[in-house]
């Protein structure tokens, strides 16, 4: 089976790609981080999407395995002083670990009920991460290095392409995975489990599968900003993180692939844009979850613009102009 | 034999909050099948009512409990109005997403009108009751404890023994079939679920003059702290919800004192996971099998 490539589609991402690689170049230090944070909570959105958009297992504890691939990496590099990239894997790999326990306990429950365990659980972690004293307790871990790359520390700059190509990876290989007969099962999971076993899907194997790979993934974020931050602290992983990464998903657009990447950008750039908006920024979550939920049950990406009277005018009006269509 | 006794005391007065905002999911759970997540942002609302009336008109003790009787009450009620009637089709998910999103745009809110800083409640009745053998009593934990227990009571009488209560009931069971049998399904969910934000309201009042203190965020871990509760003990049944938020309350003081207050949250979590992993019905629930 061969895909039509659209042309128009093609010169559009080359476009992204290019742009994607240039800015860096061109600005502060301090759009960079932000950058850098974007594409963390572009993998945490699209992991998340995973589980709640095609699979229809609502989690509310994310934060938890963010948090778990964070203090792993964190720990491995400051007291073992192992390289980077083993820390990176060892990351994913404790929170697919943990994800895994989570999701025999969980997985079995109905869907408000696996939410409000799966944060109970999440709570549970962060505050015996908190007190316990491998993990240094209140105090976090300090002094994460920064990996090395030929010879000499990581800029800022590369830290970004880096994060950059491991989200293009992701991206590709979670486009993949939904579009193919798995996807399908997943999104039959999600619409009616009980018509899906009775078909013959092993619902909980499936559940448990995606939920290790959305765990792995999410732990891998964190041991990304782990490192990226140099210094982690339980505190920083509280249910408002989990909530964020909701607030993405949904005002995105839940089973989509762009939409959580979309919401993420949007929630993460939008605050620090406009400046006077930043102090409220968790408010404004809150109030865009209601206006999407309320009005765009299908987030950003399934709205029908056209349906929107400002921007059915502006349509309107540079379709006269051009004479071609849109 | 004195620590049991008074871990006991404390643990019932504390326990009486949790009933009423386990109550208040359980009532809502019922007619809707939807768990309110901004049940911990009505807590919270009732109490900085509670506060104002205190700081700026006058100190009292009944009246901050009808304040926040009335803020819940109101609360709810204009949420179930602008918001909740209109994606009553939608998932359980969405929905519950949508409750998470007025959790936090009313704390936020409140933050930022408030202030984000704890402030102190005015002390009533601090004087103790009387002292047996070691454990103290004081007049608030007495009169909170009585509070709560008229509160839940009434509530009790309204659900089984009005004709309103009669239709809540109902609904509850079948809302299709309420309708068709002449209720007017759309008035009693909205009575119900105010009826349960008065019930957090309250609860907010007793709560901040309980801990006497007051701020935004004091709703989060008492909202699911009660969701704990009442799937503990079957939040499908109000009596059960009642039983779950005073045990809850006995299973905390008795925790923290076996282990450290720093794992004082932990505690009420690991109730729930156990429960819903082994008994999701919880203490009183019914059973329910799904369907295809």
């Amino acid at each position: 089976m061969k895909k039509k490539i659209n042309p128009r589609a093609l010169i559009l991402l080359l476009a992204l790609l290019a742009l994607l690689t240039a800015f860096p170049f061109c600005v502060s230090n301090y759009i960079i981080q932000i950058a850098v944070y974007c594409g963390i909570y572009i993998m945490l959105a699209v992991s998340l999407n995973l589980l709640v958009g095609y699979t229809g297992i609502f989690s509310m504890g994310h934060v938890a395995f963010f948090c778990i691939g964070a203090y792993t990496s964190a720990l491995l590099a400051t007291k073992l002083g192992i390289a980077f990239p083993l820390c990176f894997i060892a990351g994913g790999i404790g929170a697919a670990f943990i994800g895994a326990l989570v999701g025999f306990a969980t997985l079995r429950l109905n869907d408000i009920f696996l939410a409000f365990t799966t944060m109970g659980l999440g709570e549970v972690i962060r505050i015996i991460i908190q007190n316990a004293s491998f993990t240094n307790g209140a105090l976090g871990v300090a002094g994460i290095p920064m990996p090395m790359l030929a010879g000499h520390k990581m800029t800022r700059i590369e830290f970004y392409f880096m994060v950059l190509i491991l989200v293009l990876i992701l991206v590709y290989l979670v486009s993949r995975l939904v579009h193919s007969n798995t996807g399908r099962t997943l999104k039959m999971i999600r619409d009616d489990a009980n018509a899906a076993s009775s078909l013959g899907v092993n619902v909980f194997r499936y559940k448990m599968t995606i939920m290790i790979l959305s765990c792995f993934v999410a732990g891998l974020a964190g041991s990304l900003y782990a490192t990226f931050l140099q210094y982690i602290n339980a505190s920083n992983f509280s249910i408002s993180i989990s909530i964020n990464i909701i607030a993405m998903v949904a005002i995105g657009g839940m089973g989509t692939i762009s939409g959580p990447i979309i919401g993420a950008i949007l929630l993460q750039v939008l605050p620090e844009a406009i400046r006077f908006l930043s102090n409220y920024r968790q408010l404004m979550f809150g109030i865009a979850l209601v206006i999407s939920i309320m009005f765009a049950p299908r987030g950003l990406v399934g709205l029908n613009w056209k349906r929107i009277p400002f921007i059915a005018s502006v349509c309107e009006k540079l379709k006269t102009n051009n004479g071609k269509e849109i | 034999m004195t620590m049991i006794v008074q871990q006991l005391v404390n643990g019932i007065t504390q326990g009486g909050l949790y009933a009423l905002l386990a109550i208040s999911y359980s009532l809502v759970y019922g007619v809707m099948s939807l768990v309110n997540f901004s049940t911990g942002s009505i807590y919270m609302l009732g109490a900085v009512g509670a506060w104002l009336l205190c700081n700026y008109l006058i100190s009292d003790f009944l009246l901050s409990l009808v304040v926040g009787f009335a803020v819940g009450f109101a609360l709810a009620f204009i949420l179930e109005k602008i918001a909740f009637k209109s994606i009553r089709g939608i998932s359980r998910i969405s929905s519950l997403i949508c409750t998470i999103g007025f959790s936090q745009m009313l704390n936020e809110l409140t933050a930022l009108l408030f202030g984000k800083a704890t402030k102190g409640m005015p002390s009533f009745f601090s004087e103790k009751a009387f002292e047996v053998v070691g454990v103290t009593i004081s007049w608030l934990q007495l009169i909170l404890m009585l509070a709560v227990v008229v509160v839940l009571v009434t509530l009790q009488l309204f659900v089984y023994k009005t004709k309103m209560g009669l239709a809540v009931r109902t609904v509850a069971m079948d809302n299709t079939t309420a309708g068709l049998m002449g209720i007017n399904v759309d008035r009693t969910i909205s009575i119900a679920f105010s009826l349960a934000g008065a019930c957090a309201g309250i609860a907010g009042v007793a709560g901040c003059i309980y801990y006497r203190s007051v701020s935004a965020y004091m709703g989060w871990i008492p909202g699911i702290k009660s969701f704990s509760a009442a799937v503990f003990g079957g939040l499908s049944s109000m009596p059960g919800a009642i039983l779950g938020g005073y045990l809850m309350g006995i299973i905390e003081n008795f925790g923290v004192q076996i282990f450290s207050t720093g794992y004082r949250d932990v505690i009420s979590f690991v109730v729930m996971i156990i429960f819903l992993l082994f008994c999701p019905a919880g203490l009183l629930g019914r059973k329910k099998t799904t369907k295809v």
